[in-house]
Protein backbone atom coordinates (compact mmCIF):
# COMPACT_ATOMS: atom_id res chain seq x y z
CA UNK A 1 0.00 0.00 0.00
CA UNK A 2 2.67 2.43 1.08
CA UNK A 3 4.86 1.60 -1.87
CA UNK A 4 2.19 1.57 -4.53
CA UNK A 5 0.79 4.90 -3.32
CA UNK A 6 4.13 6.59 -3.76
CA UNK A 7 4.51 5.39 -7.34
CA UNK A 8 3.03 7.44 -10.12
CA UNK A 9 1.40 5.03 -12.53
CA UNK A 10 2.88 6.72 -15.58
CA UNK A 11 6.56 7.08 -14.81
CA UNK A 12 7.00 5.08 -11.66
CA UNK A 13 8.91 7.93 -10.05
CA UNK A 14 8.33 8.43 -6.33
CA UNK A 15 6.29 11.55 -5.55
CA UNK A 16 6.57 13.96 -2.67
CA UNK A 17 3.85 13.99 -0.03
CA UNK A 18 2.14 17.23 -1.13
CA UNK A 19 2.03 15.98 -4.73
CA UNK A 20 0.45 12.73 -3.61
CA UNK A 21 -2.10 14.54 -1.48
CA UNK A 22 -2.93 16.80 -4.40
CA UNK A 23 -3.33 13.90 -6.84
CA UNK A 24 -5.57 12.01 -4.45
CA UNK A 25 -7.86 15.02 -4.03
CA UNK A 26 -7.30 16.71 -7.37
CA UNK A 27 -11.00 17.17 -8.08
CA UNK A 28 -11.64 18.85 -4.76
CA UNK A 29 -8.45 20.92 -5.00
CA UNK A 30 -9.20 22.32 -8.44
CA UNK A 31 -12.91 22.84 -7.79
CA UNK A 32 -12.31 24.52 -4.42
CA UNK A 33 -9.37 26.50 -5.77
CA UNK A 34 -11.41 27.90 -8.65
CA UNK A 35 -14.22 28.86 -6.31
CA UNK A 36 -11.81 30.51 -3.88
CA UNK A 37 -10.06 32.38 -6.71
CA UNK A 38 -13.38 33.66 -8.01
CA UNK A 39 -14.44 34.83 -4.55
CA UNK A 40 -11.09 36.59 -4.00
CA UNK A 41 -11.28 38.29 -7.40
CA UNK A 42 -14.83 39.37 -6.62
CA UNK A 43 -13.81 40.74 -3.22
CA UNK A 44 -10.81 42.54 -4.75
CA UNK A 45 -12.96 44.03 -7.50
CA UNK A 46 -15.48 45.24 -4.92
CA UNK A 47 -12.78 46.81 -2.71
CA UNK A 48 -10.60 48.29 -5.45
CA UNK A 49 -13.21 50.81 -6.46
CA UNK A 50 -12.88 49.86 -10.12
CA UNK A 51 -16.52 48.82 -10.06
CA UNK A 52 -19.06 50.53 -7.87
CA UNK A 53 -19.81 48.14 -4.93
CA UNK A 54 -23.42 49.14 -5.47
CA UNK A 55 -23.37 46.94 -8.57
CA UNK A 56 -21.47 43.87 -7.47
CA UNK A 57 -21.31 44.03 -3.67
CA UNK A 58 -18.65 41.64 -2.31
CA UNK A 59 -18.52 38.22 -0.62
CA UNK A 60 -17.72 39.64 2.83
CA UNK A 61 -20.51 42.19 2.51
CA UNK A 62 -22.95 39.42 1.54
CA UNK A 63 -21.93 37.32 4.53
CA UNK A 64 -22.38 40.34 6.83
CA UNK A 65 -25.81 41.02 5.35
CA UNK A 66 -26.72 37.38 5.75
CA UNK A 67 -25.76 37.53 9.42
CA UNK A 68 -27.91 40.62 9.94
CA UNK A 69 -30.87 39.11 8.09
CA UNK A 70 -30.57 36.06 10.31
CA UNK A 71 -31.57 38.28 13.23
CA UNK A 72 -34.46 39.83 11.35
CA UNK A 73 -37.95 38.45 11.99
CA UNK A 74 -39.20 39.69 8.60
CA UNK A 75 -36.58 37.58 6.86
CA UNK A 76 -37.71 34.43 8.65
CA UNK A 77 -41.28 35.27 7.77
CA UNK A 78 -40.29 35.58 4.09
CA UNK A 79 -38.53 32.23 4.29
CA UNK A 80 -41.57 30.63 5.91
CA UNK A 81 -43.96 32.04 3.28
CA UNK A 82 -41.79 30.84 0.38
CA UNK A 83 -41.33 27.41 1.93
CA UNK A 84 -45.08 27.08 2.52
CA UNK A 85 -45.83 27.99 -1.09
CA UNK A 86 -43.28 25.49 -2.35
CA UNK A 87 -44.40 22.65 -0.10
CA UNK A 88 -48.14 23.12 -0.70
CA UNK A 89 -47.82 23.51 -4.48
CA UNK A 90 -45.25 20.78 -4.94
CA UNK A 91 -47.02 18.43 -2.55
CA UNK A 92 -50.31 18.85 -4.41
CA UNK A 93 -48.53 18.34 -7.74
CA UNK A 94 -46.94 15.08 -6.55
CA UNK A 95 -50.18 13.86 -4.98
CA UNK A 96 -52.09 14.42 -8.22
CA UNK A 97 -49.52 13.85 -10.95
CA UNK A 98 -48.14 10.48 -9.83
CA UNK A 99 -51.48 8.63 -9.59
CA UNK A 100 -52.82 10.40 -12.67
CA UNK A 101 -49.64 9.62 -14.61
CA UNK A 102 -49.94 5.94 -13.67
CA UNK A 103 -53.58 5.93 -14.75
CA UNK A 104 -52.82 7.72 -18.02
CA UNK A 105 -49.96 5.32 -18.71
CA UNK A 106 -52.23 2.32 -18.13
CA UNK A 107 -55.27 3.55 -20.03
CA UNK A 108 -54.87 4.44 -23.68
CA UNK A 109 -58.26 6.16 -23.77
CA UNK A 110 -57.53 8.35 -20.76
CA UNK A 111 -54.28 9.36 -22.44
CA UNK A 112 -56.12 10.28 -25.65
CA UNK A 113 -58.56 12.40 -23.66
CA UNK A 114 -55.98 14.27 -21.62
CA UNK A 115 -53.11 14.61 -24.08
CA UNK A 116 -54.38 17.79 -25.81
CA UNK A 117 -54.38 19.61 -22.47
CA UNK A 118 -51.14 18.14 -21.16
CA UNK A 119 -49.31 18.77 -24.43
CA UNK A 120 -50.55 22.35 -24.58
CA UNK A 121 -49.52 23.08 -21.00
CA UNK A 122 -46.19 21.40 -21.63
CA UNK A 123 -45.49 23.65 -24.60
CA UNK A 124 -45.91 26.85 -22.60
CA UNK A 125 -43.85 27.99 -19.63
CA UNK A 126 -46.56 27.83 -16.97
CA UNK A 127 -45.35 31.10 -15.51
CA UNK A 128 -46.98 32.68 -18.57
CA UNK A 129 -50.29 32.02 -16.84
CA UNK A 130 -49.27 34.18 -13.86
CA UNK A 131 -51.31 37.24 -14.86
CA UNK A 132 -54.41 35.02 -15.09
CA UNK A 133 -53.58 33.20 -11.88
CA UNK A 134 -53.23 36.51 -10.08
CA UNK A 135 -56.64 37.60 -11.40
CA UNK A 136 -58.12 34.33 -10.14
CA UNK A 137 -56.29 33.89 -6.82
CA UNK A 138 -55.11 37.38 -5.86
CA UNK A 139 -51.57 38.31 -4.87
CA UNK A 140 -51.49 36.28 -1.66
CA UNK A 141 -49.98 32.88 -1.07
CA UNK A 142 -52.54 30.94 -3.15
CA UNK A 143 -51.55 32.39 -6.52
CA UNK A 144 -47.99 31.19 -5.85
CA UNK A 145 -49.21 27.77 -4.72
CA UNK A 146 -51.17 27.55 -7.98
CA UNK A 147 -48.23 28.50 -10.20
CA UNK A 148 -45.89 26.15 -8.30
CA UNK A 149 -48.44 23.38 -8.73
CA UNK A 150 -48.84 24.03 -12.46
CA UNK A 151 -45.09 24.21 -12.93
CA UNK A 152 -44.41 20.90 -11.20
CA UNK A 153 -47.44 18.85 -12.20
CA UNK A 154 -46.68 18.59 -15.92
CA UNK A 155 -43.13 17.14 -15.83
CA UNK A 156 -44.10 14.66 -13.09
CA UNK A 157 -47.19 13.58 -15.03
CA UNK A 158 -45.37 13.18 -18.33
CA UNK A 159 -42.44 11.26 -16.85
CA UNK A 160 -44.65 8.93 -14.81
CA UNK A 161 -46.76 8.21 -17.85
CA UNK A 162 -43.78 7.46 -20.07
CA UNK A 163 -42.36 5.26 -17.30
CA UNK A 164 -45.48 3.09 -17.38
CA UNK A 165 -45.39 3.04 -21.19
CA UNK A 166 -41.83 1.75 -21.26
CA UNK A 167 -42.51 -1.17 -18.89
CA UNK A 168 -40.70 -4.23 -20.13
CA UNK A 169 -43.29 -6.04 -22.28
CA UNK A 170 -41.53 -9.40 -21.89
CA UNK A 171 -41.83 -9.27 -18.11
CA UNK A 172 -45.52 -8.55 -18.36
CA UNK A 173 -46.04 -11.40 -20.82
CA UNK A 174 -44.17 -13.82 -18.58
CA UNK A 175 -46.18 -12.74 -15.53
CA UNK A 176 -49.43 -13.08 -17.47
CA UNK A 177 -48.57 -16.54 -18.67
CA UNK A 178 -47.99 -17.48 -15.04
CA UNK A 179 -51.50 -16.21 -14.36
CA UNK A 180 -50.54 -13.05 -12.45
CA UNK A 181 -53.53 -10.81 -11.80
CA UNK A 182 -53.66 -7.25 -13.14
CA UNK A 183 -52.96 -5.91 -9.67
CA UNK A 184 -49.99 -8.21 -9.27
CA UNK A 185 -48.56 -7.20 -12.65
CA UNK A 186 -48.97 -3.56 -11.71
CA UNK A 187 -47.45 -3.78 -8.25
CA UNK A 188 -44.53 -6.09 -9.07
CA UNK A 189 -43.59 -5.07 -12.64
CA UNK A 190 -45.09 -1.79 -13.80
CA UNK A 191 -44.66 0.23 -10.60
CA UNK A 192 -41.03 -0.74 -9.82
CA UNK A 193 -40.09 -0.09 -13.45
CA UNK A 194 -41.69 3.34 -13.28
CA UNK A 195 -39.90 4.52 -10.13
CA UNK A 196 -36.76 5.91 -11.88
CA UNK A 197 -38.99 7.83 -14.29
CA UNK A 198 -41.08 9.21 -11.44
CA UNK A 199 -37.91 10.46 -9.77
CA UNK A 200 -36.69 12.09 -12.97
CA UNK A 201 -40.06 13.83 -13.12
CA UNK A 202 -39.89 14.78 -9.45
CA UNK A 203 -36.47 16.40 -10.00
CA UNK A 204 -37.60 18.34 -13.05
CA UNK A 205 -40.77 19.23 -11.17
CA UNK A 206 -38.82 20.52 -8.16
CA UNK A 207 -36.85 22.84 -10.43
CA UNK A 208 -40.02 24.14 -12.02
CA UNK A 209 -41.64 24.53 -8.60
CA UNK A 210 -38.77 26.68 -7.32
CA UNK A 211 -38.96 28.71 -10.51
CA UNK A 212 -42.66 29.20 -9.82
CA UNK A 213 -41.94 30.47 -6.30
CA UNK A 214 -39.38 32.98 -7.57
CA UNK A 215 -41.35 34.28 -10.55
CA UNK A 216 -44.64 34.31 -8.69
CA UNK A 217 -43.13 36.41 -5.92
CA UNK A 218 -41.22 38.69 -8.29
CA UNK A 219 -44.42 39.33 -10.22
CA UNK A 220 -46.85 40.08 -7.44
CA UNK A 221 -46.57 39.31 -3.76
CA UNK A 222 -46.62 40.77 -0.29
CA UNK A 223 -44.04 38.46 1.30
CA UNK A 224 -41.55 35.75 0.49
CA UNK A 225 -37.93 35.47 -0.57
CA UNK A 226 -38.73 36.49 -4.15
CA UNK A 227 -40.48 39.54 -2.76
CA UNK A 228 -37.40 40.24 -0.63
CA UNK A 229 -35.00 40.15 -3.60
CA UNK A 230 -37.36 42.14 -5.83
CA UNK A 231 -37.63 44.81 -3.13
CA UNK A 232 -33.89 44.79 -2.52
CA UNK A 233 -33.24 45.03 -6.26
CA UNK A 234 -35.49 48.06 -6.57
CA UNK A 235 -33.58 49.78 -3.76
CA UNK A 236 -30.13 48.71 -5.06
CA UNK A 237 -29.36 46.56 -1.99
CA UNK A 238 -27.22 44.26 -4.10
CA UNK A 239 -25.96 42.31 -1.09
CA UNK A 240 -29.49 41.38 -0.04
CA UNK A 241 -30.30 40.26 -3.59
CA UNK A 242 -27.18 38.07 -3.67
CA UNK A 243 -28.04 36.57 -0.30
CA UNK A 244 -31.55 35.76 -1.53
CA UNK A 245 -30.14 34.16 -4.69
CA UNK A 246 -27.77 32.09 -2.51
CA UNK A 247 -30.70 30.83 -0.47
CA UNK A 248 -32.57 29.81 -3.60
CA UNK A 249 -29.39 28.08 -4.79
CA UNK A 250 -29.08 26.23 -1.48
CA UNK A 251 -32.78 25.30 -1.60
CA UNK A 252 -32.35 23.90 -5.11
CA UNK A 253 -29.29 21.86 -4.12
CA UNK A 254 -30.95 20.54 -0.95
CA UNK A 255 -34.14 19.49 -2.76
CA UNK A 256 -32.20 17.67 -5.47
CA UNK A 257 -29.98 15.98 -2.86
CA UNK A 258 -33.04 14.86 -0.88
CA UNK A 259 -34.68 13.43 -3.98
CA UNK A 260 -31.45 11.66 -4.93
CA UNK A 261 -31.28 10.13 -1.45
CA UNK A 262 -34.92 8.98 -1.71
CA UNK A 263 -34.24 7.52 -5.14
CA UNK A 264 -31.23 5.58 -3.89
CA UNK A 265 -33.36 4.15 -1.10
CA UNK A 266 -36.05 3.01 -3.51
CA UNK A 267 -33.53 1.66 -5.99
CA UNK A 268 -31.38 -0.29 -3.54
CA UNK A 269 -32.72 -3.64 -4.64
CA UNK A 270 -31.79 -3.07 -8.27
CA UNK A 271 -28.48 -4.58 -9.38
CA UNK A 272 -26.03 -2.04 -10.80
CA UNK A 273 -26.12 -1.98 -14.59
CA UNK A 274 -23.07 0.04 -15.49
CA UNK B 1 -73.30 8.92 -31.91
CA UNK B 2 -73.33 7.97 -28.23
CA UNK B 3 -72.67 4.24 -28.21
CA UNK B 4 -69.61 4.61 -30.43
CA UNK B 5 -67.58 5.92 -27.57
CA UNK B 6 -68.36 3.04 -25.29
CA UNK B 7 -65.77 0.89 -26.94
CA UNK B 8 -65.82 -2.86 -27.18
CA UNK B 9 -69.11 -3.46 -25.37
CA UNK B 10 -71.06 -1.68 -28.06
CA UNK B 11 -69.98 -3.95 -30.89
CA UNK B 12 -73.23 -5.92 -30.84
CA UNK B 13 -75.48 -2.84 -30.80
CA UNK B 14 -73.63 -1.32 -33.71
CA UNK B 15 -73.86 -4.38 -35.90
CA UNK B 16 -76.50 -3.36 -38.38
CA UNK B 17 -75.97 -3.97 -42.10
CA UNK B 18 -73.04 -2.88 -44.12
CA UNK B 19 -70.70 -5.46 -42.65
CA UNK B 20 -67.24 -5.86 -43.97
CA UNK B 21 -66.28 -9.44 -43.34
CA UNK B 22 -62.61 -8.85 -44.16
CA UNK B 23 -62.23 -6.46 -41.27
CA UNK B 24 -60.30 -7.28 -38.12
CA UNK B 25 -60.23 -4.70 -35.39
CA UNK B 26 -57.52 -5.18 -32.83
CA UNK B 27 -59.72 -5.36 -29.76
CA UNK B 28 -62.60 -7.49 -31.08
CA UNK B 29 -62.57 -10.85 -32.74
CA UNK B 30 -65.91 -10.39 -34.50
CA UNK B 31 -66.67 -8.18 -37.47
CA UNK B 32 -67.02 -4.53 -36.53
CA UNK B 33 -69.28 -2.12 -38.36
CA UNK B 34 -67.83 0.70 -40.42
CA UNK B 35 -68.54 3.42 -37.88
CA UNK B 36 -66.80 1.54 -35.10
CA UNK B 37 -63.85 0.78 -37.32
CA UNK B 38 -63.54 4.41 -38.29
CA UNK B 39 -63.70 5.32 -34.63
CA UNK B 40 -61.07 2.80 -33.60
CA UNK B 41 -58.68 3.91 -36.33
CA UNK B 42 -59.05 7.57 -35.36
CA UNK B 43 -59.72 7.00 -31.65
CA UNK B 44 -56.92 9.26 -30.54
CA UNK B 45 -58.06 12.23 -32.64
CA UNK B 46 -61.74 11.70 -31.86
CA UNK B 47 -61.35 11.40 -28.08
CA UNK B 48 -58.91 14.30 -27.98
CA UNK B 49 -61.11 16.57 -30.08
CA UNK B 50 -64.18 15.60 -28.07
CA UNK B 51 -62.53 16.59 -24.80
CA UNK B 52 -61.32 19.87 -26.26
CA UNK B 53 -64.81 20.70 -27.57
CA UNK B 54 -66.38 19.80 -24.21
CA UNK B 55 -63.82 21.95 -22.44
CA UNK B 56 -64.50 24.92 -24.74
CA UNK B 57 -68.28 24.53 -24.30
CA UNK B 58 -67.89 24.34 -20.52
CA UNK B 59 -65.74 27.47 -20.59
CA UNK B 60 -68.09 29.38 -22.89
CA UNK B 61 -70.97 28.31 -20.67
CA UNK B 62 -69.31 29.74 -17.58
CA UNK B 63 -69.13 33.17 -19.16
CA UNK B 64 -72.53 33.15 -20.92
CA UNK B 65 -74.40 31.76 -17.92
CA UNK B 66 -75.47 28.44 -19.48
CA UNK B 67 -74.49 26.65 -16.29
CA UNK B 68 -76.34 29.14 -14.14
CA UNK B 69 -79.52 28.66 -16.20
CA UNK B 70 -79.22 24.90 -16.14
CA UNK B 71 -78.61 24.76 -12.41
CA UNK B 72 -81.18 27.36 -11.32
CA UNK B 73 -84.10 24.88 -11.08
CA UNK B 74 -81.95 22.63 -8.95
CA UNK B 75 -80.15 24.90 -6.52
CA UNK B 76 -82.01 28.20 -6.86
CA UNK B 77 -80.17 31.46 -6.47
CA UNK B 78 -76.89 29.72 -5.59
CA UNK B 79 -76.70 29.00 -9.33
CA UNK B 80 -75.63 32.60 -9.92
CA UNK B 81 -72.16 31.63 -8.79
CA UNK B 82 -71.86 29.53 -11.94
CA UNK B 83 -71.88 32.60 -14.15
CA UNK B 84 -68.53 34.40 -14.13
CA UNK B 85 -67.67 37.86 -15.35
CA UNK B 86 -65.77 38.13 -18.63
CA UNK B 87 -62.92 39.98 -16.92
CA UNK B 88 -62.50 36.96 -14.69
CA UNK B 89 -62.68 34.10 -17.14
CA UNK B 90 -63.19 35.51 -20.64
CA UNK B 91 -64.56 32.93 -23.12
CA UNK B 92 -63.42 31.07 -26.24
CA UNK B 93 -65.41 33.36 -28.53
CA UNK B 94 -64.12 36.51 -26.81
CA UNK B 95 -60.56 35.21 -27.05
CA UNK B 96 -61.04 34.37 -30.75
CA UNK B 97 -62.42 37.86 -31.44
CA UNK B 98 -59.56 39.42 -29.56
CA UNK B 99 -57.02 37.31 -31.43
CA UNK B 100 -58.52 38.30 -34.77
CA UNK B 101 -58.38 41.97 -33.79
CA UNK B 102 -54.82 41.84 -32.48
CA UNK B 103 -53.42 39.86 -35.40
CA UNK B 104 -55.29 41.19 -38.40
CA UNK B 105 -57.14 44.41 -37.55
CA UNK B 106 -54.83 46.50 -35.37
CA UNK B 107 -51.83 44.21 -35.91
CA UNK B 108 -50.51 45.31 -32.50
CA UNK B 109 -49.21 41.86 -31.60
CA UNK B 110 -46.70 41.68 -34.47
CA UNK B 111 -44.54 44.38 -32.93
CA UNK B 112 -44.50 42.51 -29.60
CA UNK B 113 -43.71 39.25 -31.38
CA UNK B 114 -40.82 40.83 -33.28
CA UNK B 115 -39.43 42.38 -30.09
CA UNK B 116 -39.69 39.12 -28.12
CA UNK B 117 -38.32 37.13 -31.05
CA UNK B 118 -35.27 39.38 -31.28
CA UNK B 119 -34.35 38.88 -27.62
CA UNK B 120 -35.04 35.15 -27.87
CA UNK B 121 -32.87 34.60 -30.94
CA UNK B 122 -30.00 36.66 -29.53
CA UNK B 123 -30.12 34.99 -26.11
CA UNK B 124 -30.30 31.51 -27.57
CA UNK B 125 -27.51 32.24 -30.05
CA UNK B 126 -25.19 33.45 -27.28
CA UNK B 127 -26.15 30.43 -25.16
CA UNK B 128 -25.24 28.07 -28.01
CA UNK B 129 -22.02 29.95 -28.80
CA UNK B 130 -20.92 29.77 -25.14
CA UNK B 131 -22.55 26.55 -23.96
CA UNK B 132 -21.36 24.12 -26.61
CA UNK B 133 -17.63 25.02 -26.48
CA UNK B 134 -17.76 25.21 -22.68
CA UNK B 135 -19.44 21.81 -22.36
CA UNK B 136 -17.20 20.16 -24.94
CA UNK B 137 -14.08 21.56 -23.28
CA UNK B 138 -15.27 20.42 -19.85
CA UNK B 139 -15.91 16.98 -21.26
CA UNK B 140 -12.52 16.75 -22.96
CA UNK B 141 -10.17 18.32 -20.38
CA UNK B 142 -10.52 16.60 -17.02
CA UNK B 143 -8.97 19.40 -14.98
CA UNK B 144 -11.11 22.03 -16.64
CA UNK B 145 -14.16 19.97 -15.79
CA UNK B 146 -13.08 19.87 -12.12
CA UNK B 147 -12.92 23.66 -12.18
CA UNK B 148 -16.29 24.40 -13.78
CA UNK B 149 -18.41 21.46 -12.61
CA UNK B 150 -19.22 22.83 -9.12
CA UNK B 151 -20.28 26.15 -10.64
CA UNK B 152 -22.45 24.51 -13.30
CA UNK B 153 -24.07 22.21 -10.74
CA UNK B 154 -24.84 25.07 -8.37
CA UNK B 155 -26.19 27.29 -11.14
CA UNK B 156 -28.26 24.44 -12.53
CA UNK B 157 -29.93 23.80 -9.17
CA UNK B 158 -30.73 27.51 -8.76
CA UNK B 159 -33.90 28.91 -10.25
CA UNK B 160 -31.90 31.18 -12.57
CA UNK B 161 -34.69 33.74 -12.76
CA UNK B 162 -33.71 34.75 -9.22
CA UNK B 163 -30.85 36.63 -10.90
CA UNK B 164 -33.34 38.97 -12.59
CA UNK B 165 -33.19 41.75 -9.98
CA UNK B 166 -29.37 41.68 -10.25
CA UNK B 167 -29.49 41.72 -14.03
CA UNK B 168 -31.80 44.71 -13.92
CA UNK B 169 -29.32 46.49 -11.63
CA UNK B 170 -26.46 45.67 -14.01
CA UNK B 171 -27.94 46.31 -17.44
CA UNK B 172 -31.31 47.95 -16.91
CA UNK B 173 -34.58 46.63 -18.29
CA UNK B 174 -33.89 46.85 -22.01
CA UNK B 175 -32.93 44.30 -24.61
CA UNK B 176 -29.67 43.46 -22.81
CA UNK B 177 -31.45 42.25 -19.68
CA UNK B 178 -33.73 39.97 -21.67
CA UNK B 179 -30.86 38.54 -23.71
CA UNK B 180 -28.93 37.92 -20.49
CA UNK B 181 -31.73 36.10 -18.67
CA UNK B 182 -32.55 33.98 -21.74
CA UNK B 183 -28.85 33.18 -22.06
CA UNK B 184 -28.61 32.24 -18.39
CA UNK B 185 -31.59 29.89 -18.59
CA UNK B 186 -30.63 28.29 -21.91
CA UNK B 187 -26.87 27.91 -21.48
CA UNK B 188 -26.99 25.30 -18.68
CA UNK B 189 -28.85 22.49 -20.47
CA UNK B 190 -26.68 23.09 -23.54
CA UNK B 191 -23.39 23.01 -21.61
CA UNK B 192 -24.40 20.08 -19.40
CA UNK B 193 -25.52 17.99 -22.36
CA UNK B 194 -22.36 18.83 -24.32
CA UNK B 195 -20.30 17.76 -21.30
CA UNK B 196 -22.19 14.49 -21.01
CA UNK B 197 -21.85 13.96 -24.76
CA UNK B 198 -18.05 13.96 -24.72
CA UNK B 199 -17.98 11.82 -21.59
CA UNK B 200 -20.09 9.11 -23.20
CA UNK B 201 -18.07 8.97 -26.40
CA UNK B 202 -16.95 5.40 -27.06
CA UNK B 203 -13.41 5.31 -25.58
CA UNK B 204 -12.40 2.48 -27.92
CA UNK B 205 -13.00 4.64 -30.97
CA UNK B 206 -10.80 7.38 -29.53
CA UNK B 207 -8.05 4.92 -28.64
CA UNK B 208 -8.04 3.42 -32.12
CA UNK B 209 -7.91 6.81 -33.80
CA UNK B 210 -5.21 8.05 -31.42
CA UNK B 211 -3.06 4.98 -32.00
CA UNK B 212 -3.27 5.67 -35.74
CA UNK B 213 -1.83 9.09 -35.00
CA UNK B 214 -4.96 11.26 -35.17
CA UNK B 215 -4.45 14.67 -33.56
CA UNK B 216 -6.88 16.35 -31.14
CA UNK B 217 -8.63 18.30 -33.86
CA UNK B 218 -9.10 15.26 -36.03
CA UNK B 219 -10.41 13.22 -33.07
CA UNK B 220 -12.82 16.00 -32.30
CA UNK B 221 -14.06 16.42 -35.84
CA UNK B 222 -14.41 12.77 -36.84
CA UNK B 223 -15.38 11.03 -33.59
CA UNK B 224 -16.44 13.32 -30.79
CA UNK B 225 -18.59 15.73 -32.75
CA UNK B 226 -20.63 13.09 -34.63
CA UNK B 227 -21.23 11.02 -31.50
CA UNK B 228 -22.09 14.17 -29.51
CA UNK B 229 -24.67 15.47 -31.93
CA UNK B 230 -27.74 13.73 -30.45
CA UNK B 231 -26.85 15.02 -26.98
CA UNK B 232 -26.24 18.52 -28.30
CA UNK B 233 -29.62 18.52 -30.01
CA UNK B 234 -31.36 17.13 -26.92
CA UNK B 235 -29.73 19.97 -24.97
CA UNK B 236 -30.89 22.45 -27.58
CA UNK B 237 -34.44 21.12 -27.31
CA UNK B 238 -34.37 21.70 -23.54
CA UNK B 239 -32.80 25.12 -24.06
CA UNK B 240 -35.55 26.13 -26.48
CA UNK B 241 -38.09 25.60 -23.70
CA UNK B 242 -35.98 27.29 -21.05
CA UNK B 243 -35.46 30.25 -23.36
CA UNK B 244 -39.23 30.66 -23.60
CA UNK B 245 -39.34 30.96 -19.81
CA UNK B 246 -36.69 33.66 -20.12
CA UNK B 247 -38.72 35.60 -22.67
CA UNK B 248 -41.84 35.58 -20.54
CA UNK B 249 -40.23 36.20 -17.16
CA UNK B 250 -37.79 38.78 -18.48
CA UNK B 251 -40.63 40.75 -19.96
CA UNK B 252 -43.08 40.29 -17.11
CA UNK B 253 -40.47 41.76 -14.79
CA UNK B 254 -40.07 45.27 -16.12
CA UNK B 255 -40.13 45.53 -19.89
CA UNK B 256 -42.10 47.91 -22.07
CA UNK B 257 -42.68 45.71 -25.11
CA UNK B 258 -42.87 42.07 -26.10
CA UNK B 259 -45.38 39.28 -25.67
CA UNK B 260 -44.61 38.81 -21.98
CA UNK B 261 -44.98 42.54 -21.32
CA UNK B 262 -48.25 42.55 -23.29
CA UNK B 263 -49.59 39.65 -21.20
CA UNK B 264 -48.51 41.32 -17.99
CA UNK B 265 -50.03 44.69 -18.88
CA UNK B 266 -53.26 43.10 -20.12
CA UNK B 267 -53.46 41.15 -16.87
CA UNK B 268 -53.00 44.32 -14.82
CA UNK B 269 -55.92 45.90 -16.75
CA UNK B 270 -58.07 42.78 -16.41
CA UNK B 271 -58.14 42.33 -20.20
CA UNK B 272 -58.36 38.60 -19.74
CA UNK B 273 -59.04 37.89 -23.43
CA UNK B 274 -55.78 39.56 -24.42
CA UNK B 275 -53.90 37.55 -21.80
CA UNK B 276 -55.27 34.34 -23.30
CA UNK B 277 -54.30 35.47 -26.83
CA UNK B 278 -50.74 36.05 -25.59
CA UNK B 279 -50.61 32.69 -23.79
CA UNK B 280 -51.90 30.86 -26.87
CA UNK B 281 -49.37 32.68 -29.04
CA UNK B 282 -46.59 31.45 -26.77
CA UNK B 283 -48.05 27.92 -26.86
CA UNK B 284 -47.95 28.05 -30.68
CA UNK B 285 -44.41 29.41 -30.71
CA UNK B 286 -43.26 26.71 -28.27
CA UNK B 287 -44.85 23.91 -30.28
CA UNK B 288 -43.34 25.19 -33.54
CA UNK B 289 -39.84 25.67 -32.10
CA UNK B 290 -39.71 22.25 -30.43
CA UNK B 291 -41.01 20.66 -33.62
CA UNK B 292 -38.25 22.36 -35.62
CA UNK B 293 -35.58 20.95 -33.29
CA UNK B 294 -37.25 17.51 -33.44
CA UNK B 295 -37.17 17.66 -37.26
CA UNK B 296 -33.48 18.50 -37.20
CA UNK B 297 -32.87 15.68 -34.72
CA UNK B 298 -34.69 13.17 -36.90
CA UNK B 299 -32.90 14.33 -40.02
CA UNK B 300 -29.45 14.20 -38.50
CA UNK B 301 -30.01 11.09 -36.45
CA UNK B 302 -32.18 8.89 -38.66
CA UNK B 303 -29.63 6.07 -38.47
CA UNK B 304 -29.12 6.16 -34.70
CA UNK B 305 -31.28 4.99 -31.79
CA UNK B 306 -32.53 7.94 -29.68
CA UNK B 307 -30.83 9.03 -26.45
CA UNK B 308 -32.57 10.25 -23.34
CA UNK B 309 -32.35 13.83 -22.22
CA UNK B 310 -29.98 14.41 -19.37
CA UNK B 311 -31.90 16.27 -16.68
Amino acid sequence: MAISATLDDAGGRPRSLPARLYLAHERLAIGGGTLLALLLAWEALGRSGLVDPLFISSPTQIVKTGWQLGHDADFWNDLRVSATEFLLGYGAAVAIAVPLGLAVGLSKRLQYMLSPFVDTLNAVPRVTLLPLIVIWFGIGIWSKVAVVFLGAVIPILINTQSGVKTSEARFIRVARSFCASRGKVFSSIVLPGTVPFIFTGLKYGAGRALLGVVVGELYASTAGLGHLIADAGNTFQTDVVFFGVLIFMAAGLVVVALLDACERRFEKWRPAVH
Amino acid sequence: MGPRFRGDDSVEDERRGNLNTADFTPATSGQAPVMLRLYLVHERAILGALMVVLFLIAWEGLERGWWAQALRPLIGSAAERWQLKPIFISSPTLVAQSAWRMYFVTGEIWRDLAWSGLGYVLGLAVAIAVGIPLGLAAGWYRRFSYAVEPLLTALNATPQVAFLPLIVIWVGTGLGARVLIIFLLAVLPIAINAHAAVRTTDARLIKVAASFGAGDWRLFRTIILPSSLPFLLAGLRLAVGRGMIGVVVGEIYGSAAGIGAMISQAGARFQTDKVFVGVLTIVAAGVILVEIVRRIERRVEAWRPPVEDTP
